[in-house]
């Protein structure tokens, strides 16, 4: 199987202090990794240093077998590598359609033909078909700022997918949602990988969200990787009970 | 770009138009020095108001813009020439002047722009050889465009208005393009920007590039309208009064800078009659104004208009539907 991305012995220090030591692992075309952990385990930093917000101490990261470390993430964004952040990161003054025609415009065209060509860039029926995908439709002219939090988390989600990214790396997605939403969420998602093949890195808290719709599960502690398998393994995993699960 | 009705941009347009047929010469002084300042707020708009990265240079760049023209013009130079000229300079120094921008914000990127103003002050007053120093320069001519000389003040201001109007039409294209969309979303979540593929850094340098070509492009048409250009005219006093004109028009509003130039010419004018006393009525009423209508005049004005939609909107909901019932 293909691997959409590569990361070789991926190191971050700050100052005395290793947030992530020494991590490697794989992620193909088509699977949906659950990246879990306790609070303080690496999983953040690891995402940032994959994504280029975060430049490594040491190791490499590879999309589709290109180098990408160091990589600023407007780049990496364009070469088809999406990401949802921690906290809600939307554009709270524009509408909820301008949000996700925001999200893909920068993949149309070059600058120059982006001034002259049309207002919403070409990514008007994309915008509608993600609106409508994600159940936002009765509020796509609302300004995003207006929405309850959890419609803001899936226009936060929706925002990822809109370009057609090859990878997608969310951030905690059901942070803060609650448990009728995050349903919703979690469905949105499957449909999306079901209907596009798509792969997803995800970082969550939430274990029955991990286990249900991921494919396979890194756990990390310290900032280094201590189990990695299937869900229903690594719910079995004694060393993952006892340093993370808890019982 | 906020809404606003077509009805009373035509009629804004039209008091434009046949203002300076009912004015007398220092009235149509008056609103020529709105016209051209308000190119110069249209500019501190764009970079403040919609990409959020503030600026206390933009006196400075109308200084360049006007100095460019008077210095060129004598050498036999068309106005025109001198005019694309001082915008195309003041793109490539703000251009320059955006790099801090991509190091510091808010307070920090203020202290550097307002060295920057300091700077060019200190040139235009020391270095005679090119500026005449504190003596200024006199006498710029008035343009001739299609074979018709715009001498007269009330030929001027519509020159003025004429190049306020086009600027003002590509500045709204510009913003209802993805560009628009691109520097609003700097100023709002530059992280997530960055995420989604924008090149915030080239987005932050063509925002403060645009915006200072404004500026000097105002400076333009400011040095052949008083006829009389000297340093201290485009010291930090400029600045603040372009600030001034943005924020109380409505930052990140497309029109609050034509409300907010309209303020800051006429009211000092207007609250003359008070005589001596005019400077301090007229910085209360900034003060209040601030105070009660932070996103300035036009976000008090939708604000109104939500307000008084609001309770019949209420009437319209609350009415029974016909053929309801139990």
């Amino acid at each position: 199987m293909t691997a959409v991305l590569e990361v070789s012995n991926l190191r971050k220090t700050f100052g005395g202090i290793t947030a992530v030591d020494g991590v490697s692992f794989d992620v193909h075309a088509g699977e949906i990794l659950g990246i879990i952990g306790p609070n303080g385990s690496g999983k953040s930093t690891l995402f940032n240093c994959v994504l280029g917000q975060l430049k490594p101490s040491a190791g490499e990261v590879r999309v589709s077998g290109k180098p990408t470390t160091g990589m600023r993430p407007c780049d990496l964004n364009r070469l088809g590598v999406s990401r949802t952040f921690q906290l809600l990161q939307i554009f709270p003054q524009l509408s909820v359609r301008d949000n996700l025609i925001l999200a893909g415009q920068e993949h149309q065209g070059s600058m120059v033909s982006r001034l002259f060509g049309r207002a919403d860039a070409g990514l008007g029926d994309a915008a509608s078909q993600m609106i409508e995908f994600f159940r936002l439709s009765h509020l796509a002219g609302e300004q995003a700022g207006s929405l309850s939090y959890g419609q803001q988390k899936l226009l936060d989600t929706a925002m990822a997918f809109v370009a057609g990214p090859r990878l997608v790396l969310l951030d905690e997605p059901a942070g803060g949602v609650n448990l009728t939403m995050l349903g919703h969420l979690r469905k949105r998602l499957q449909a999306y990988h079901a209907e596009r093949k798509a792969t997803f890195v995800v970082i969550e808290h939430q274990m029955e969200f991990v286990m249900t719709l991921c494919t396979r599960v890194l756990v990390l502690a310290e900032g280094r990787i201590i189990a990695e398998g299937a869900p229903q393994d690594i719910r079995r995993n004694p060393i993952v009970i006892e340093a993370y699960l808890g019982h | 770009m906020t809404r606003f009705p077509a009805l009373g941009l035509v009629m804004a347009a039209a008091v434009a138009i046949a203002a300076p047929f009912f004015l007398k010469p220092f009235g149509i002084f008056l609103i020529s020095t709105w016209a051209v300042l308000t190119i110069a707020a249209i500019g501190l708009n764009l970079t403040l108001g919609y990409a959020g990265q503030i600026s206390l240079a933009q006196g400075a760049f109308v200084g360049m813009g006007a100095y460019t023209v008077a210095l060129l013009t004598p050498l036999g130079v068309p106005f025109f020439g001198a005019f694309f000229a001082a915008g195309l300079l003041c793109f490539a120094i703000g251009w320059v002047l955006g790099y801090p921008a991509l190091r510091v914000q808010h307070h920090y990127l203020a202290f550097v722009t307002l060295a920057f103003t300091t700077l060019v002050f200190l040139v235009l007053r020391n270095e005679e050889w090119l500026t005449n120093g504190i003596y200024g320069i006199t006498g710029t001519p008035r343009p001739t465009l299609f074979g018709l000389k715009a001498s007269s003040a009330r030929d001027f201001y519509f020159l003025c208005l004429g190049v306020l109007a086009l600027l003002s039409l590509a500045i709204w294209w510009m913003l209802r393009s993805p560009w628009g969309r691109a520097f609003v979303a700097l100023r709002e979540n530059p992280i997530r920007a960055l995420s989604l593929g924008l090149d915030t850094r080239r987005y932050t340098l063509m925002a403060f590039a645009i915006g200072s070509s404004l500026g000097g492009l105002s400076g333009a048409l400011y040095a052949p309208l008083v006829q009389f250009i000297e340093p201290n005219s485009f010291a930090l006093g400029l600045s603040l009064n372009l600030l001034l004109m943005v924020i109380v028009g409505g930052s990140g509003n497309f029109f609050g800078p034509f409300v907010g130039a309209l303020v800051a010419v006429l009211l000092p004018e207007w609250l003359r009659l008070t005589q001596g006393y005019y400077l301090i009525v007229y910085a209360a009423a900034i003060m209040v104004m601030m105070a009660f209508c932070p996103s300035g005049l036009l976000g008090l004005a939708e604000r109104a208009g939500r307000a008084l939609a609001g309770p019949r909107a209420v009437k319209k909901t609350s009415m029974p539907t016909e053929g309801a019932g139990p």
